[in-house]
């Protein structure tokens, strides 16, 4: 028993050191004392100095956050709902819909929203982008949300039907708390993919919307500076901090017990 | 309200609101690309209009190019090759993070999964940008790698701009998307079952093989699903660092939307693209209905 | 649950009350880095308004949004290449002549092009070349020309620098480095000559390291790469970049004999712009000899004005990549649109190099 608990330690350890490896060099290089992103030159606080003054990074960096957590919440809430849906009835439809956003090429579903907002005559701007990273972020949360029912013990809610419960309350009792665990994946990964779409977000951009990826990809033909790594590893913390925020503000809500 | 026709209400309005919003943002949309393939580009960009001189734009063109040049059926394959490898290398390395973190104290085991998605909210770009520096020819990985080949009389062997690079960090990037699908599924196991077996006598790559991994499998699916689909269409990691020979089919829809202004035909290669994708997906979901119902049902009882 | 709603709906509601700029706007949709940060702040200044800036890193990027409805932009800075499809496309205003006074600054030579004759949509703001970029240190060593495109297609130099040698991503610019090499037009459309072009090419890509225009500047600066088929003021910057390093060697432009791509980008406004009145007014202003050097200053660009020569540095006003002689004026060429069949074939042509075929 030890011993299959330390070669799966040692596994998993291998995997976050490859997650993290990247990630530590981002971090350290937003101090580094160069323009380019390429080697390690000298120390130095510069990069944050610049990023505290550009008010476009930090623009940018804003809007990139607060899409993020509105399509993340929307896209759960009706991602939640098409996995359990996905689940319990067997619906046709709904499957294929909610895979398709996550197969059909990127640059594809790009142009065809912008075609489609320029048609309703539709403004473009942060709401545009939000509606469309909603869009391609349902399926994901659906997906995680239907694997984790799989197999879920129906026998417990039935159960808590017999005992007088409405279907509401069934699943906000019963289902919910189980499938948390499901939602609350589905919900990291939106949030992720929203906050660092390039391609879709281009698109259905308007004439003033920048976001950080918009900013930093329009770099990518000069330099990527630190900038980059610095605006970066603050927007890795400021996340970290509001979901501990959250965390603390709905420990109910949160926990799977 | 009779439990059935609540029962359908419960319906409609669980898969409604979905379904509505996927229809009008996405549905619509999509349609209107699609519709496009059979069209004729526009001289000047976008698309010819929809009606010229009395005769609807509407021919076959674009599909036919498609079947009868055939590299760019050569290019999908072997993007189809590049997402598996991708598939299989994240699914090995994520499986044991993800038992970790489902194995962990309770208290540990948010912490542990916003570790493992945390590098992901840093900029995909500079992410990319640091595996240069990490499989740069002076960096310390490909002077080690080099040394030993030369040891055995080989000559060097570049670490970046090659397929190495590309499904190294084709691995990297889709990673997360494997561990919180597994995740959400390990967590739910229960340590009782493993118990028991270890009781009646069961080792521990029995106790993995026959009772873990089977009742992993919707996790491992949707991981798979999760990680396989979007890998397929991806552009921008070859873009940056991969090699002469290492253009995927996703580099050859972008250029059908920007350089070559094609959109018909950038349609026509999307379609079978998102053909192809939901029907392996579709495939595999079965092939795993099938086996979650023979391996996993009755003796385990309470799944 | 009720306090996170609560967080978020403030956040939101945060987002969309932030104050509606009362301000004018002029709304630039550019190159990041394509115009000096004080060059702006002065428009901003004299005109009383607010310039936002959206970037683009591509033509095609420009001309994809453009192309499937997007507005709200007033100015644009298209390449020649991409101003013909937007001109075309009826996608541009006509420029009002009258409120462009310093029109006069610019060099004869780059007015009244085939693409846009009479100067009624674009004014030329910016060029730069694509020449051969290398690592001064190494290529020495090596004794390999830099005169010559010969050094990036021939394998007799190239296996000197096996995997060590970069060529721009675009179809486009490397075809044409490929014909010029082979003595026809950067612009010719024979498919004869593109099956020629195209064999050079896949002949030599098994010794380039990638087809690379985003990272190999920084490649190249580091010491990773030694030669480089790029853009002139990239290869200026990556010099800049090896110097603020304090690196061994230079990074310098190689000019190749057979002839190379001038790409001049200008300034148009969309059909749809909102403010053309400050659209004209920011064009005049960068048309003034001094705004239009300061971009030339800070990344090395050329510049069709010839007011703004005697504000550029010296170093830069000698580059001969950047200022090119007569004589290697003589043998560059602005590439030209090609049509949809043509783009088709140079695309099937262009995958299967890609491919491997």
């Amino acid at each position: 028993m030890r011993r299959r608990r330390v070669a799966l330690c040692a596994a998993a350890a291998a995997g976050y050191a490859f997650l993290y490896v990247p990630l530590i060099i981002v971090v350290v290089y937003s101090f580094n004392n160069s323009r380019l992103n390429a080697e390690w030159v000298g120390f130095t606080l510069d990069w944050y100095d610049k990023l505290f003054h550009n008010q476009e990074m930090l623009a940018a960096a804003g809007n990139s956050l607060i899409i993020a957590l509105v399509a993340s919440l929307v896209s759960t809430v009706l991602g939640t709902m098409a996995g359990v849906a996905m689940y319990r009835y067997k619906t046709r439809l709904l499957p294929i819909l909610v895979l398709t956003p996550i197969a059909i090429p990127e640059i594809l579903m790009g142009v065809s929203l912008l075609i489609f907002f320029v048609l309703l005559n539709f403004t473009l701007g942060l709401a545009s982008v939000a509606l469309a990273h909603i869009a391609f972020c349902i399926g994901f949360v659906a997906i995680v949300v239907r694997a984790r029912l799989a197999g879920m013990d129906e026998s417990l809610t039935e159960a808590a039907r017999d005992c007088g419960a409405t279907p509401w309350e069934a699943f906000r009792y019963v289902t919910l708390p189980l499938i948390m665990p499901g939602v609350i994946a589905g919900a990291l990964m939106a949030f992720t993919l929203s906050i660092d779409d390039f391609v879709i977000t281009f698109f259905t951009a308007g004439a003033g919307t920048v976001t950080l990826p918009l900013q930093i990809y329009s770099m990518i033909k000069i330099a990527v500076t630190p900038e980059v790594n610095a605006v970066s590893t603050l927007l890795m913390l400021l996340t970290l901090a509001l979901i501990v925020i959250a965390s603390r503000l709905t420990p109910s809500l949160l926990r799977s017990d | 309200m009779t439990s059935r026709s609540s029962e359908r209400f419960g319906k409609w309005l669980v898969s409604a609101p979905p379904l509505a919003y996927l229809l009008f943002f996405f549905a619509i949309p999509t349609l209107i690309m699609v519709l496009a393939s059979f069209r004729t580009p526009g001289e000047f960009g976008g698309l010819s209009p929809l009606i010229e001189d009395g005769k609807l734009d509407f021919n076959l063109d674009s599909y036919v190019r498609f079947f009868t040049e055939s590299v760019y059926a050569q290019i999908f394959v072997k993007s189809v090759w590049y997402a598996l490898l991708t598939t299989l290398f994240c699914l090995l390395l994520a499986y044991p993070l993800a038992a970790l973190i489902a194995r962990s104290p309770k208290k540990y085991r948010d912490l542990l999964l916003l570790l493992v998605i945390l590098p992901f909210w840093s900029n995909f770009l500079i992410r990319v940008y640091a595996w240069m520096i990490i499989l740069g020819p002076n960096a310390a990985m490909a002077r080690v790698v080099n040394g030993v080949l030369a040891w055995f009389g080989h000559e060097p062997v570049p670490l970046l701009f090659s397929s190495f690079a590309v499904l190294v960090c084709l691995v990297y990037v889709h990673l997360p998307f494997m561990v919180l699908p597994l995740y959400a599924n390990l967590e739910k196991h229960d340590q009782a079952l493993l118990d028991a077996a270890q009781d009646l006598g069961a080792n521990g790559w029995q106790r993995f093989w026959r009772i873990t991994f089977p009742l992993s499998l919707p996790g491992v699916y949707a991981g798979a699903a999760l990680v396989f689909i979007p890998a397929l269409g991806i552009f921008a990691i070859p873009d940056i660092l991969g090699g002469p020979e290492d253009s995927l089919i996703g580099n050859v829809i972008k250029q059908q939307f920007l350089e070559t202004r094609d959109w018909p035909f950038g349609s026509v290669l999307s379609i079978v693209l998102t053909v192809a994708a939901l029907v392996l997906a579709g495939l595999a979901a079965w092939v795993g209905r099938s086996q979650l119902g023979t391996r996993s049902s009755g003796a385990l009882g309470r799944a | 649950m009720k306090r996170l709603a609560l967080l978020l709906a403030s956040l939101l509601l945060a987002s969309v009350l932030s104050p509606a700029a009362a301000k004018d706007q002029l709304h630039l949709y550019n190159w990041n880095n394509y115009i000096a940060p004080e060059t702006v702040k002065r428009f901003e200044d004299s005109c009383k308004c607010e310039v936002v800036q959206t970037y683009y890193s591509d033509n095609e990027e420009l001309l994809a949004k453009l192309a499937a409805g997007a507005r709200g932009y007033d100015i644009l800075v298209p390449t020649s290449n991409a101003v013909q499809p937007l001109i075309k496309g009826g996608q541009l205003k006509q420029i009002d002549k009258a409120q462009l006074p310093n029109l006069k600054n610019i060099d004869p030579a780059y007015l009244n092009t085939p693409f846009d004759p009479g100067n009624k949509y674009s004014v030329p703001y910016a060029m730069s070349l694509t020449v051969i970029g290398y690592n001064d240190q190494k290529i020495k060593e090596l004794g390999l020309p830099t005169d010559t495109w010969a050094v990036v297609f021939e394998p007799k130099y190239l296996e000197k620098i096996k995997g060590r040698v970069t060529v721009l991503d675009s179809s486009s610019e490397l075809f044409a480095a490929a014909l010029k090499y082979l003595g026809y037009s950067a612009n010719d459309v024979d498919e004869a000559q593109w099956k020629q072009a195209a064999d050079l090419i896949k002949k030599a890509k098994p010794y380039w390291a990638a087809f690379n225009a985003s990272s190999y500047i920084k490649e190249l600066t580091v010491g990773n790469i030694w030669l480089v088929h790029g853009y002139s003021n990239d290869i200026f910057q990556a010099n800049l970049d090896a110097q603020a390093a304090k690196r061994p060697f230079h990074i310098l432009h190689g000019l190749p004999k057979e002839g190379a791509v001038l790409a001049v980008d200008n300034m148009v406004i969309h059909k749809d712009a909102p403010r053309p009145d400050l659209a004209h007014k920011f064009m005049n202003f960068m048309l003034e000899g001094k705004n239009s050097a300061e971009l030339t200053n800070l990344i090395g660009s050329g510049n069709p004005n010839m007011d703004a020569l005697q504000y550029i540095k010296p170093d830069i006003r000698k580059n001969p990549a950047i200022f090119p002689d007569k004589a290697m004026t003589s043998k560059l060429e602005q590439l030209k649109d090609l049509t949809t069949a043509q783009r088709r074939v140079r695309n099937r042509m262009w995958t299967e190099i890609k491919a491997g075929r």
